[in-house]
């Protein structure tokens, strides 16, 4: 017997509203892998990615009975992330380790703060961008998601997105072409 | 507008990241679930009763919880290397669980817990609750 359909998100969601706290739970499942992805493409950091993330959650959860549904469910959850991470890179501040004999990686200026050994070599070009280029250049080119739906994250006009993408695109190659990656390329690749 | 920069053979690297699979830390949707269980509260705790003149003012648990995580993650931030994991009121007292980052000392928490009892004690006054810190995870970054 195969399984049933999964809820749809709208569902749950009317559902978390009226006191079903199993179908809130349901929706923090189904999301917090994309929700920390995303999360973690901004900030750079896992730790942080991971205080947006649950910051995230419990905002959705106090402002989920005003959710209008004008947006799908999904799209509104990457909105609260992605405004989460980026409260938390404007938030950033040079820190110096409580135990002076820490050689940890201490967090610099936005914009200059990759740390995480996982983050990839055009993470760490995209950590570069300013973030008005990094978000919608994650949720389109890392996260798939549509024009349009990147646009209702950013609460921008798809034309203005367009363009605001255009200008990201070329920064990070600008940065690519300044890196090992460009370095490593056959002359007639430049 | 100048030409794509996607059909450069560099943006290749772009798609080959993007295709890389993000593992979701082992345990967060739990800590996210607690944390939201902490927030919603058990609804058996009796609201704290904060002494004010001419009457009595009342905090919610769930207004006491949300209030501190709040300050928690503010005091967090300024230590360094202390992320809130969860928060509950659990026993009438709050519970408090932390990740650090590797090599941050055991005395974080206990600073955590000082500045946390203060701030709490200056909102709440002498009706703040206890508050227990946990160290349940360390992270790489």
């Amino acid at each position: 017997m195969s399984d049933p359909a999964p809820v749809p998100d709208k569902e749950l969601a009317e559902r978390a509203v009226a006191g079903d706290h199993g179908a809130f739970d349901t929706l923090v499942r189904r999301h917090t892998a994309k929700m920390y992805r995303v999360a973690l493409r901004i900030t750079g950091s896992a730790a942080e990615a991971e205080d947006v993330v649950q910051e995230a959650w419990l905002s959705a959860w106090r402002a989920l009975p005003g959710f209008r549904h004008e947006s799908a469910v999904s799209t509104w959850l990457y909105r609260v992330a992605t405004n989460g991470a980026l409260g938390q890179v404007r938030r950033r501040k040079p820190t110096v380790p409580l135990d002076e004999g820490d050689a940890g990686v201490v967090p610099g200026p936005e914009g200059q703060v990759v740390s995480a050994e996982e983050v990839g070599t055009v993470l760490r070009a995209i950590a570069e961008l300013d973030v008005g280029q990094r978000i919608p250049l994650i949720l389109r080119e890392f996260e798939g998601l549509t024009y349009e739906e990147v646009a209702e994250v950013l609460e921008v006009s798809v034309p203005a997105l367009r363009a605001r993408l255009h200008r990201a695109r070329v920064a990070l190659l600008a940065k690519l072409r300044r890196g090992p990656l460009g370095e490593n390329l056959r002359p007639g690749e430049r | 507008m100048s030409e794509d920069p996607r059909d450069d053979p560099r943006w290749a690297q772009v798609r080959a990241e993007a295709s890389r699979p993000v593992p979701t830390p082992p345990g967060l949707v739990e800590r996210v679930l607690r944390s939201v269980g902490g927030a919603r509260g058990r609804h058996t705790t009796a609201p704290l009763d904060l002494p004010s003149d001419g009457g009595k003012t009342q905090v919610s648990e769930r207004a006491l919880v949300l209030m501190t995580r709040r300050l928690a993650a503010e005091i967090g931030r300024d230590l360094g290397g202390v992320h809130i994991s969860a928060v509950a009121l659990e026993d009438d007292e709050l519970q408090v669980l932390v990740t650090v980052r590797f090599g941050v000392t055991a005395s974080a928490a206990e600073l955590l817990r000082h500045r946390l009892s203060a701030a709490l004690s200056g909102q709440l006054g002498s009706a703040a609750p206890g508050i227990n810190v946990h160290v349940v995870d360390v992270h790489p970054d």
